[in-house]
């Protein structure tokens, strides 16, 4: 195995020495403002760990992207205002996405609340399970994007600006940080069996960052990853002896070539590619598992089987050390313009159970401290009815609710208000990139300082948008120390 | 510990630039250079730009900031402490919103202030609305003239073959350094095979070079390889990435097909296996359409080729077919990727930066960028858009429109007979089963009734009908009543009228862009890129820094039916005096043969691009070029055959201590295969790879679990069900990859892992990864698996029996050169060991031997000697 710590020392080099040779130059570089300098050649990016600057109180993240955008004031933002007035004329100022279909109309839906947990958070009979969580996850109320189409919504939730093309949150999370598991891609999406959500494979792309931070597709159905399992012919200690005769060809190709570490680079994706066949597989298959964790899931139901299941591999994954797991809906799944008391309540029984046994089973095993969870959408939904035939709600980017729990959110807690009718955020409010900011700040980074050369200059996530830490969702808010 | 972080994380991405300095520190500081960049990045835009002053500041010239605004002097000179210009950028308070100065650009200020706040020279009474251009501005390098100078003298004078390698020596020897050695003749023909043709060399061409004892062999191994048309396949790729080649529409979810496309991609590969001059491929690119009358009917195929031509322009992202919810949206969003394509690629100079507000670094203003779409706008008419259907242009000539109008009334009259027969065994089968059951008296009326045209009939007749409805039945819904005579009539007629109806010439239409005579729209400035506020009207125009000479684009020739607009630019920019596009063209150019541009940033040579490594050879290539009457084969063989080019790829460390990315190119660069040339090797190996050049797309769609794209015509739903079920493509299958169709949504699956052109909305360069889901394909994809089944095949076909024949073959096909001894014998312990197992697992296997030759060929086409190019 010396072929590794060789490895292991060019990476040294490069990422150590030459970084701190460079970092010197800067400092010495006087106070001239030199364009930044584009990158010649690039240099094989590699997801080999790297401890943050702060110490980290979340290590990993799932989140579980309900893309369409669930309705808040129906599921866990109660407005009596609403029930009062309900099918009074609201007057105030409102955009509709739906021109032709709006109306003004206020709409409380039929289904009634109640308080859970000893926080008391309150969670609409649509979400029974949700209330076994109260306790343990944080419940913002005041997100605010200002943008209310899918696709803006997504790109701005997902990678901090409405225009598209820009990476996302995980690959910016696997760029800063690398990944504690090289067996498995650091990165893994796991997608709806029917559809994948508005933007499809957008959302999860490194764009300009490298490739290795893009999100790793991760199908419903086998098999779940491209080329994991070898053709039958080569199964076995087959394929071993061709990929030990392979790494001795290898070998023996860089010692023609003393330093090029891009080769070194390809002997190792080779080690992580044998080592997937294997790993992956085996992160993959829930039959281990035992009956009562598939039950809790909900995986012996056929209606939340399916998300039962991701959301158990995700579990498997973030257990396995995988830095960044996304369970996406499919496309439009939360997107109730219509018939919205038969079909709100049908995607919410896919995924309440499961999302719920996901907190707790997590919280069980000890993996809930270091690990973020997020239950979300791109937007929220208006108070007034949309099609009055049939009657659903309309776009809303002023105010919806998302939640979060673990790796340092605090726990069984309410963050910020909408007005009375759960329109719009009004205390609180926490946009896109102060949500961003937070992710960061509890993986132990600023979200300013991870960034990206490009010809353009340096990139970050939040693209120079003034994202702030929002203390009142955290465990242990930190000092002011943002002077 | 913050600071720490910010350093690391730019260190991982800019390592290639330690040890590079490119200019030193200037004794004091000065407006014009240190200053005013940044107060153009981050003020100009509220201060300065915009009609109305904010706060009455104007910081455009420090004149203008010693006077102040509605708060006073913004510079107090000599006391930083004093001045509101630091105070406001120091507090965070300007700009507004959160984009800061970074602490270094604040102490700049700081420090210019403390020390005078010079300027270089008197300033201007007032600044220009159109924006003045200062004296750095106007010296950037990549806008002085190109500037031929001799090759210099060297001390290693015996080691230059070509101009360039003095070029290249001189810098090497300001370091004490020279060339490294000659590579051997295996890895000169490997290297030049795959840069010139994107594939391995065949043992016929590798033979014949290494028997080739004339001392010109190497030269004519050029020769032999330019002369392949392998030659324009490979390197039209290179130019379709910069033109942002694509087969669909892009924008959104349905992704149209542009199924014509293709004749562009043709256009570019004959263009360059015919080496034709680039001053007229670039022409023709940019103004076919204009050296030609309209209408564009009867065409010759000369003159077919010239609209293909301007596919060029059309290959941006196009969301504006069919119902598009914001068609102004959509159009006016060509238009600005259009302008992205064409300065990226010819100028090599982010001009869409400036669609909104003056370029925040380079000297491009807000009109600049409306000067340049009003060359376009006259194609491109946002009032009056034409979506890409309407823009096609058909190939039928007069001939093949008769004959496909004598198809149409053949069949219309077949049809007919098909009709009158149906119809008569209509009025049988009704005689019998309808009307011979009504009452006697009745039966007369209603063959009366029957016939009797619909609009005739009296109410009586239509009361009948109404009340019997089967009378209604004509020949053609027979089936309702008898399906039987109708398919004896259909089965009878059918085939007659698809037999004629084959006989029409098929649709032959082509992409291309062009005006609609008379019709010259305006182009109006649109404030902060908006074009709800079009501001002043705009002329054509080049760019003002490069202008000096006032240079004009006529905005309506009238000597010609279109414009002329483009035309006119198109002649500019090939007149060969144009700064940019000469260096830039070569420096791409270089590029592809080299791995890294002697401009490393190829679409950037503006303020924040790299500046040349060696500009004066820049400018001789440029030069040589043109006055060569840019013929690019001509630039081929002046960079192939020099000394530089044939270097070993070994790292030296008196180089490595100088030049580790090899900026000088004391040596040869490793580079991975590009994602096109692994796919095309694989088939080139097996032997399966088709020779056919040319013509439609092989069709991509996805696999039945929607997971690959592969080259098929199925289709699935989500689920995995077949819902169309095409036969096996054949050959479409294995055709180059530059003939597979570029679905924008649907990339081909074996070529994404190796990080194919992103089309944003055109590649200007490449990015090389090295990951896990590369080597996964490489050792588990059908297609690989497939292709290293064919060339373990192929090698038991032409090696025979002998183990060691085998290995040395399936070596010499991969590589492309004989193995070593000891490799020969590590080769036939694994081939012996793994036929031992195979033999142990299936006993009954007829042969283990080829069996095990498969995992010898998957174990080398996997390794690095293959991927990687010496």
């Amino acid at each position: 195995m010396s072929h590794f710590h060789r490895r292991h020392f060019l990476a040294q080099q490069a990422f150590g020495l030459g970084g701190l040779a460079f970092a010197s130059l800067l400092n010495d570089d006087g106070l001239l403002a030199a364009p930044p300098k584009p990158v010649l050649q690039q240099k094989p990016f590699d997801l080999e760990q790297r401890q943050p600057p702060r110490l980290p109180q979340a290590t990993a993240m799932i989140s579980m992207f309900m893309q369409g955008g669930p309705s808040q004031m129906d599921l866990c933002d109660p407005k009596p205002e609403l029930k009062k007035r309900h099918l009074q004329t609201f007057d105030g100022e409102i955009h509709f996405d739906n021109t032709v279909q709006k109306s003004r109309k206020l709409f409380a839906g039929p289904w009634k609340f109640r308080k859970h947990g000893q926080c008391g958070m309150d969670f609409s009979e649509l979400l029974p399970h949700h209330g076994e969580i109260a306790d343990e996850i944080c419940l913002v109320r005041s997100m605010q994007t200002g943008i209310s189409g899918h696709e803006t919504g997504i790109s701005a939730m997902n990678t901090g600006r409405q225009r598209r093309g820009r990476p996302v949150l995980g690959s910016w999370l696997v760029y800063a940080l690398g990944s504690e598991n090289r067996n498995l891609p650091a990165y893994m999406v796991l997608r709806d069996p029917d559809s994948l959500p508005v933007l499809g494979a957008e959302n999860w792309q490194n764009t300009w960052l490298p490739s290795a931070c893009a999100g790793t597709v991760v199908h419903a159905h086998e098999p779940r990853i491209a080329n994991l399992q070898p053709p039958p012919s080569l199964r076995g200690t087959n394929q071993q002896r061709i990929l030990a005769y392979l790494q001795r060809l290898n070998r023996r190709h860089l010692e023609k070539h003393p330093g090029e570490s891009e080769l070194a680079a390809r002997m190792q994706s080779y080690t992580l590619a044998a080592s997937m066949q294997i790993e992956a597989r085996e992160a993959l298959d829930i039959s281990g598992e035992s009956q009562q964790t598939q039950k809790l899931y909900g995986i012996d139901d056929p209606v939340t089987r399916d998300f039962g299941t991701r959301c158990l591999i995700a579990r498997r994954l973030v257990e396995r050390g995988v830095r960044f797991v996304h369970v996406l809906s499919g496309d439009q799944d939360w997107d109730h313009h219509g018939g919205i008391v038969r079909s709100l309540p049908n995607s919410c029984r896919q995924v309440d159970k499961p999302a719920s046994a996901l907190v707790l089973d997590l919280k069980q095993r000890g993996l809930l401290d270091t690990t973020i969870v997020h239950w979300g959408g791109e937007i929220g939904r208006l108070p007034v009815i949309q099609n009055e035939a049939n009657i659903g709600r309309d776009h809303n980017g002023v105010g919806f609710s998302m939640w979060l729990a673990g790796g340092g959110i605090k726990a069984g807690h309410i963050h910020g208000a909408t007005d009375e009718l759960g329109h719009r955020a009004v205390e609180d409010i926490v946009h896109h990139y102060d949500y961003h900011a937070t992710l960061f700040h509890l993986f132990g980074l600023e979200i300013d300082e991870v960034t990206f050369q490009r010809p353009v200059g340096n990139t970050t996530l939040t693209d120079g948008q003034p994202g702030q830490v929002v203390a009142g969702i955290l465990q242990n808010p930190p000092a002011d120390d943002r002077s | 510990m913050r600071n720490h972080w910010t350093i690391f994380c730019a260190a991982v991405v800019v390592l290639g630039t330690v040890g590079t300095t490119w200019g030193a520190e200037p004794e004091s500081l000065a407006f014009e250079r240190d200053v005013r960049p940044i107060l153009k990045a981050h003020c100009w835009q509220c201060h300065g730009e915009e009609t109305e002053l904010k706060g009455g500041l104007d910081t455009r010239l420090a004149r203008f900031l010693k006077k102040g605004g509605e708060s006073g002097a913004a510079i107090v000179p000599g006391r930083h402490g004093g001045s509101l210009l630091y105070e406001r950028v120091a507090s965070g308070e300007m700009p507004p919103g959160p984009k800061r100065l970074s602490p270094k650009d604040i102490a700049v200020i700081a420090r210019w202030i403390d020390s005078g706040a010079r300027t270089l020279r008197p300033e201007p009474q007032s600044v220009p609305r159109d924006g003045s251009f200062t004296a750095e501005e106007k010296a950037h390098w990549a806008f002085q003239p190109i500037k031929r100078s001799s090759p210099p003298r060297v001390v290693r004078s015996l080691s230059v073959r070509s101009p360039i390698d003095a070029f290249l020596l001189a810098k090497l020897e300001s370091q004490g350094l020279g060339f490294g050695p000659a590579a051997d003749r295996h890895t000169l023909i490997r290297r030049l095979t795959f840069d010139l043709h994107g594939l391995p060399p065949t043992p016929e061409a590798v033979s014949q070079f290494l028997a080739d004892e004339n001392e010109n062999a190497y030269d004519r191994l050029v020769e032999r390889l330019l002369a392949s048309p392998a030659y324009g396949e490979r390197w039209a790729r290179h130019w379709l990435d910069v033109a942002g080649y694509a087969d669909s529409d892009g924008v959104n979810k349905i992704d149209r097909v542009r199924s014509w496309a293709w004749k562009y991609r043709d256009y570019v590969i004959r263009s360059l296996n015919a080496n034709k001059p680039w001053d007229e491929f670039l022409v023709e690119q940019i103004a076919g359409d204009e050296l030609l009358r309209p209408p564009y009917t009867d065409l010759t195929p000369a003159q077919s080729q010239l609209l293909i031509a301007t596919g060029f322009l059309r290959m941006a992202p196009d969301g504006t077919e069919g119902s598009v919810p914001e068609p102004d949206v959509a159009r006016n969003q060509v238009i600005a990727e259009v302008i992205k394509v064409a300065s990226t690629s010819l100028l090599g100079l982010s001009v869409g930066c400036a669609q909104c507000h003056s370029h925040r670094y380079d000297p491009i203003t807000h009109t600049d960028y409306y000067r340049m779409r009003a060359v376009f706008e006259p194609a491109y008419d946002w009032k009056n858009w034409r979506g890409p259907g309407g823009r096609l242009v058909s190939q039928w000539t007069r001939e093949t429109r008769e004959r496909a109008a004598e198809v149409d009334r053949e069949v219309a009259r077949l049809k007919k007979m098909h009709t009158v027969e149906l119809d008569a065994a209509a009025d049988k089968v009704i005689e019998e089963r309808v009307i011979q059951k009504l009452p006697e008296a009745l039966r007369e009326k209603a063959r009366v009734a029957r016939k009797t045209p619909e609009d005739k009939r009296t109410e009586e007749q239509k009361a009948l009908i109404e009340k019997h409805p089967f009378l209604k039945i004509k020949g053609i819904w027979l089936q309702e009543i008898d399906g039987a005579p109708k398919a004896v009539i259909d089965k009878k007629w059918q085939p007659i009228i698809d037999a004629v109806a084959a006989k029409r010439p098929p649709r032959d239409l082509l992409m291309c862009l062009s005006e609609i005579p008379g019709k010259v729209p305006k182009t109006f400035l649109f404030a902060r890129g908006d074009f709800k506020q079009p501001r002043d009207e705009v002329a054509p125009g080049e760019l003002g820094i490069l202008n000096a000479d006032g240079i004009e684009i006529p905005s309506n020739n009238p000597d010609l039916p279109t414009t002329g607009r483009r035309l006119a630019w198109a002649r500019h920019l090939t007149t060969g005096r144009h700064p940019l596009v000469g260096r830039v063209l070569v420096n791409r150019f270089w590029m592809h043969h080299f791995g890294t541009g002697l401009v490393a940033t190829p679409s950037d040579f503006g303020f924040q691009g790299e500046p040349p490594s060696h500009p004066k050879l820049l400018d001789w290539l440029a030069s040589e070029f043109m006055t060569s009457g840019w013929d690019l084969k001509h630039l081929h063989r002046l960079i192939l055959t020099s000394a530089a080019y044939r270097q070993t790829a070994k790292r030296r460390e008196d180089l490595e201590a100088v030049d580790p990315d090899n900026r000088l190119l004391g040596r040869w660069s490793v580079r991975r295969l590009e994602t096109e040339a692994v796919r095309d090797s694989l088939l080139a190996l097996s032997g399966q790879l088709s020779t056919r050049m040319h013509g439609s797309p092989s069709p991509v769609s996805l696999d039945s679990v929607g997971q690959r794209v592969i080259i098929s015509t199925n289709q699935y739903d989500p689920s995995g069900r077949l819902l169309r079920n095409v036969k096996a493509l054949g050959e479409e299958m294995v055709r180059r990859t530059i003939y597979v169709q570029v679905r924008r949504s649907m990339p081909l699956g074996v070529l994404v892992p190796f990080d194919p052109p992103l089309m944003r909305p055109n590649c200007e360069r490449r990015t090389t990864s090295t990951d896990s889901t590369q080597s996964l394909m490489m050792l588990n994809d059908p297609f690989v698996v497939a292709q290293v089944g064919g060339l373990a095949t192929r090698v038991a076909r032409e090696a025979g029996e002998d183990p060691g024949a085998r290995f040395r073959h399936a070596w010499q096909l991969v590589y492309g050169r004989p193995p070593g001894a000891e490799e020969v014998r590590v080769g036939l312990e694994f081939l012996a060991v793994q036929e031992s197992a195979v033999r142990k697992e299936t006993p009954n296997h007829d042969s283990p031997d080829t069996v095990a030759l498969g995992h010898l060929c998957h174990a080398l086409v996997c390794s690095s000697s293959f991927l990687y190019v010496d």
